[in-house]
């Protein structure tokens, strides 16, 4: 059994149909890719998916069980954790303290336990801090702990962000456009990132890119989505050989600046 | 500017975080050898003002949540003192259990269905509630309507009857650093991060895990009992209440302390709060700009907001 199953899944905002009938699975282990154009219905997909929507209808089934009218903290807890398109770190935090929000799904420490400080909240805090830290060192800015999240680089902000989806140990990681933004090189190295994430905690990846190249270097499956509606799924290849494809990108190439 | 730059620096080095509130403390326990008892009174008010700050501090300040109904909090606190002392003669220390309970039920209350919603409802229902508790206690016969609430017993501590100022003002010196202490331990916390995570950005705090509607609730309980304590504590300190302490103006002047102090940072909050509690006293008997105080007042305030709108405090150095 897939690890998500998405069943004629159905986003409507007064007036547009932003998904329409989407259905496709996500298999475990697996690096699956969503590409479509601008205004495709990718990150409403997303939302539906991450609760941050409420899907008009159809079915999200995770690890069998129904995601629909969940909250988007409880599908965090289940192990389903997002990044956001427009990089949405906590701005006047520190990075750390960003990273360490992470760590929020997978601990328990409450308010007495702030006040009384007791020996089970300070080896939780502890392992907070230092899985945060190991994290910021594994995407290569532990250097920029201590800085307030703001003040990082586009690039960098990226890689907070990515610590910290990771630090809530998910079992599978949305990214919504990781590599916008990114020069070359950094997205060079988020394709080497995206598969050590897998090799390295197990996770089945998620994402949506606009870049071509990107997605088929990272993906094992493909599927793409116009105008809300599924017009190909299967392996890179296959893909871009679709005629459906090569149109629905040919049709917006201008904007896209020849994305395929 | 250079120089307050400068003297902030070194009030954020490492030495200092300890040394400086050890030393405030040691001259504050001090203190009332030297002044006299009009002076202990405004320092005892910058104090009662610092403690409000703190309480609705962990509310607005590190939860983001906007309250404008504040001063409701400790009246509500002072009253159920007031009547408990009054009406059923109960001993004072034993109705800070309750007044921590009926703020707690409080809270719950107003915070359970308006939290679910965006954050602004909570201002306007803050706003309303605050008026409904003025106008009930200025009406009913057990608040003492609008005369209030007079001759409340002075309670004893250790065998000592707290009658004068100075003890009060220990009292409240005591006080000051429970509440420091508390706002610290949460500040540092998993449940304080996840108030600030709350503050910056609710959607992605939701994201990483954090069930904000009860964090909300959580950081606006927390800051309704540390409201009612106050004001319990207010309550037999100054022997009489009456719903004139507990209007608009003071839920305003308590926010205003808290965001001139910059928003969640400890020492900023008390420092505005003393701000607030000490400037017009220090102008009352200046000619002329004694008249005005609070017009002076109103242009300091809106300079400071010009200037540093992240309140006066500044950031903590940070690498
Ligand atoms: N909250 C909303 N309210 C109304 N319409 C929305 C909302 N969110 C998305 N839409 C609309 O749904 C459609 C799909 O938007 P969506 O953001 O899902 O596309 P996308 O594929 O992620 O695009 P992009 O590549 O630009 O990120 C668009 O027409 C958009 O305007
Ligand atoms: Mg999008």
């Amino acid at each position: 059994m897939a690890l998500m199953q998405i069943t004629d899944l159905t986003m409507r905002f007064s007036g547009i149909v932003a998904v329409e009938r989407l259905t496709f699975d996500i298999e475990e282990g697996s690096i699956t890719s969503l590409i479509g154009p601008n205004g495709a219905g990718k990150t409403s997909a997303f939302n539906c998916m991450t609760g941050f929507y409420k899907a008009s209808s159809g079915e999200i089934l995770f690890d069998g069980k129904s995601l629909i009218g969940l909250k988007p903290y409880k599908i965090t807890r289940l192990g389903i954790v997002r990044t956001f398109q427009n990089v949405r770190l906590f701005k006047n935090l520190t990075v750390l303290e960003n990273v360490m929000s992470g760590a929020h799904s997978v601990t328990r420490q409450s308010v007495f336990g702030a006040l009384l400080r007791t020996p089970a909240q300070r080896r939780e805090e502890r392992g907070i801090r230092e899985n945060a830290e190991y994290l910021l060192d594994y995407v290569g800015i532990l250097n920029k702990k201590d800085e307030l999240a703001k003040n990082l680089s586009y690039g960098d902000q990226r890689r907070a962000e990515w610590a910290r989806a990771l630090a809530a140990k998910p079992r599978l990681l949305l990214l919504d456009e990781p590599a916008a933004g990114l020069n070359r090189e950094e997205k060079d190295r988020l394709i080497e990132l995206i598969h050590k994430f897998r090799a390295d905690f197990g996770v089945t990846v998620f994402l949506i890119d606009h870049d071509m190249d990107l997605v088929m270097k990272v993906s094992e499956k493909v599927i793409v989505i116009n105008f809300g509606t599924k017009i190909a799924e299967g392996t890179p290849a296959q893909v871009q050989s679709d005629p459906l494809v090569v149109e629905a990108y040919l049709g917006v190439s201008e904007e896209e600046g020849g994305a395929l | 500017m250079k120089l307050l730059d400068k003297a902030f620096r070194l009030l954020g080095s490492k030495g200092a975080r300890y040394g400086v509130p050890a030393a405030l403390l040691l001259a504050m326990t001090a203190l009332p050898f030297f002044l006299d008892d009009y002076a202990l009174h405004v320092l005892w008010n910058a104090m009662f003002y610092a403690l409000l700050a703190l309480g609705l501090n962990v509310i607005v300040g590190y939860c983001g949540l906007c309250d404008l109904g504040y001063a409701a909090k400790f009246a509500i606190g002072a009253y159920t003192t007031g009547i408990l002392m009054k009406s059923f003669g109960w001993n004072f220390w034993l109705t800070l259990p309750m007044s921590i309970l009926v703020a707690v039920i409080t809270a719950v209350i107003i915070g359970a269905p308006t939290l679910k919603l965006r954050s602004d409802y909570l201002a306007i229902v803050t706003l309303g509630f605050a008026e409904i508790v003025r106008i009930t206690a200025r009406n009913l016969p057990i608040t003492g309507s609008a005369s209030g609430l007079n001759a409340i017993a002075r309670p004893s501590l250790f065998g000592l009857r707290l009658t004068k100022i100075s003890h009060w003002y220990y009292v409240f010196l005591v006080l000051v650093v429970i509440f420091v202490f508390i706002s610290n331990r949460l500040r540092h916390s998993r449940f304080g991060r996840a108030l600030a995570y709350i503050r910056e950005d609710e959607d992605a705090a939701q994201a990483m895990g954090v069930d904000t509607t009860r964090y909300k609730l959580y950081a606006y309980m927390i800051g309704a009992v540390l409201g009612g304590v106050t004001g319990s504590f207010f309550a037999v300190t100054m022997t009489s209440i009456s719903p004139g302490s507990f209007d608009f103006t003071q839920s305003a002047n308590i926010l205003l302390a808290v965001i001139l102090g910059g928003m969640g940072k400890i020492p900023g909050v008390i420092a505005g709060a003393a701000f607030f509690a000490i400037f017009p006293e220090i102008f009352r008997d200046v000619p002329i700009v004694g008249n005005m105080r609070m017009l002076f007042f109103g242009l300091l305030l809106i300079v400071v907001m010009i200037t540093r709108p992240q309140g006066f405090w500044p950031e903590r150095k940070r690498g």
